[in-house]
């Protein structure tokens, strides 16, 4: 043993850690068991090792560890509602993904899982209205600029051209909303005119859209929080957040 | 007062079966951006994690963020893990440089070796059990948190040594010295490990 390495007592101490822990290598594990069978100091110190692994471990499996910030179901699932949220607002920007196959686990079984599954439904249904709405929205967009451009005779426009009542500032405060599945496109777009929005992304992952104040209702004195207070106790809406941009 | 001796049992770290079922969920997030799958990973790590980022005193109302970010990494990043450690190992390395980040931000600084006060902690007498927690939490406030980690990622996650300096990016022998003199500074702020010392079972 002591030929294994020049100096085993102080390689051995050096180890006691993960011989206390359980997670010494077998090739080390043997030759330094040995020594401390025959080493008093080693013995002593490995027992002292063992003490702390055990009051370490006992503290962090505690449900109320002595310096675990947060120990609910409660405080994990909301941590994880807002991790989701920024997932879902960064994929919203993005091109719509292919949905996510959020029935796909077996090993769920719990509550969560079965949430999920319910979600993973009305995000799909809502996704392909949501869809749908989108090119609705489109059109009468289009329509709505070649009308406004023959009322405002002389003045030539183009379809990139920006309505200066609907300008929408690169960091406008905007709102997160989701439409109701039965939502027409008339309604959606009274909605929008009415509070001064435009559609600046989306459809995410669970049919949400980003919709930014324009300059001119910023103006008058309307935020982010109060649009989504009022839009959110419409019918044709599901879900109205407020975001930071 | 002596800690009260618990009975050694297997540890809590995750075996290979753990880390291949863990596996599974990463490949599910990567290849088909499984919430289940995620949510379940993340309920897997978020105490974990938590606890950890408490001991490296990242600050309450930032443990959530720094949880959250390490996650929004394996989110984005599935895809790129291609398993030369265990799982636990590149989540929990990740926790760690953004916990750095984040106490640099803050501007924190873990406690240096030069300003450490080797007075004895003490605290309010009270149940055993409780009491000699109190005396080991007050004893590893005040490690330099790399000595601190070293000792966390030993005894409550029950790391190997080699996987303790993957997660800490440092080489073995730097794990072994930190745990070293980790051990010597308990010894010498907590009256109940020095006297153990020469009590042997």
């Amino acid at each position: 043993m002591s030929s294994r390495i020049p100096d085993t007592h102080a390689e051995a101490w050096n180890l006691l850690p993960w011989l206390a822990n359980g997670r010494l290598q077998a090739n080390d594990r043997e030759w330094v068991e040995a020594h401390v069978h025959g080493c008093a100091e080693c013995r002593a110190e490995l027992e002292t090792q063992r003490q702390v692994f055990s009051q370490m471990r006992a503290a962090g499996e505690s449900p109320s560890g002595a310096v675990t910030p947060s120990g609910t179901v409660t405080d994990e699932q909301r941590s994880f509602d807002k991790l989701w949220s920024r997932i879902e607002a960064a994929e919203s920007a993005a091109p719509a993904p292919a949905l996510a196959p959020a029935v796909a686990g077996t090993d769920g079984g719990t509550a969560v899982a079965r949430g999920n599954t319910r979600t993973a439904r009305t995000v799909r249904w809502l996704a392909a209205a949501v869809i749908v709405q989108g090119f609705g929205l489109a059109l009468f967009g289009l329509n709505a600029l070649r009308t406004s451009d023959a009322a405002q005779a002389g003045e030539f426009r183009t379809v990139s051209s920006v309505d200066p009542h609907a300008a929408v500032l690169a960091d406008a405060p905007a709102v997160r909303l989701v439409f109701a599945p039965g939502a027409t496109i008339d309604q959606i777009n009274t909605l929008l005119s009415h509070q001064g929005l435009s559609i600046v992304s989306g459809p995410g992952l669970s049919g949400n859209f980003t919709a930014a104040l324009s300059a001119e209702t910023i103006a008058s004195g309307a935020s982010a929080e109060s649009v989504a207070a009022v839009i959110s106790k419409d019918p044709n809406v599901t879900f109205a957040q407020p975001i930071a941009r | 007062m002596a800690l009260k001796t618990i009975e050694t049992q297997p540890s809590r770290i995750p075996g290979p079966s753990t880390d291949a079922s863990e596996r599974e969920l990463l490949e599910r997030i990567a290849k088909h951006k499984d919430q289940v799958a995620f949510r379940t990973l993340y309920g897997n790590y978020y105490h974990r994690l938590s606890r950890l980022l408490a001991r490296m005193s990242v600050r309450r109302e930032d443990i959530e963020e720094v949880v959250n970010d390490t996650f929004w990494v394996v989110w984005t990043k599935a895809g790129e893990f291609r398993g030369a450690s265990q799982l636990s190992t590149w989540i929990i390395g990740i926790a760690y440089r953004r916990a750095l980040n984040c106490l640099r931000r803050a501007r924190i600084r873990p406690v240096a070796d030069h300003e450490f006060d080797e007075d004895s902690v003490s605290v309010e007498s009270g149940e055993e059990e409780e009491t000699n927690q109190q005396w080991l939490s007050l004893g590893l406030e005040r490690l330099p948190v790399e000595q601190r980690m070293a000792l966390e990622l030993t005894y409550t996650l029950g790391h190997s040594c080699e996987e303790v300096a993957a997660i800490l990016d440092c080489p073995v022998n730097t794990v072994k010295t930190r745990l070293f003199r980790a051990r010597e500074t308990l010894k010498r702020v907590l009256p109940p490990l020095a006297g153990m010392t020469g009590d042997p079972a």
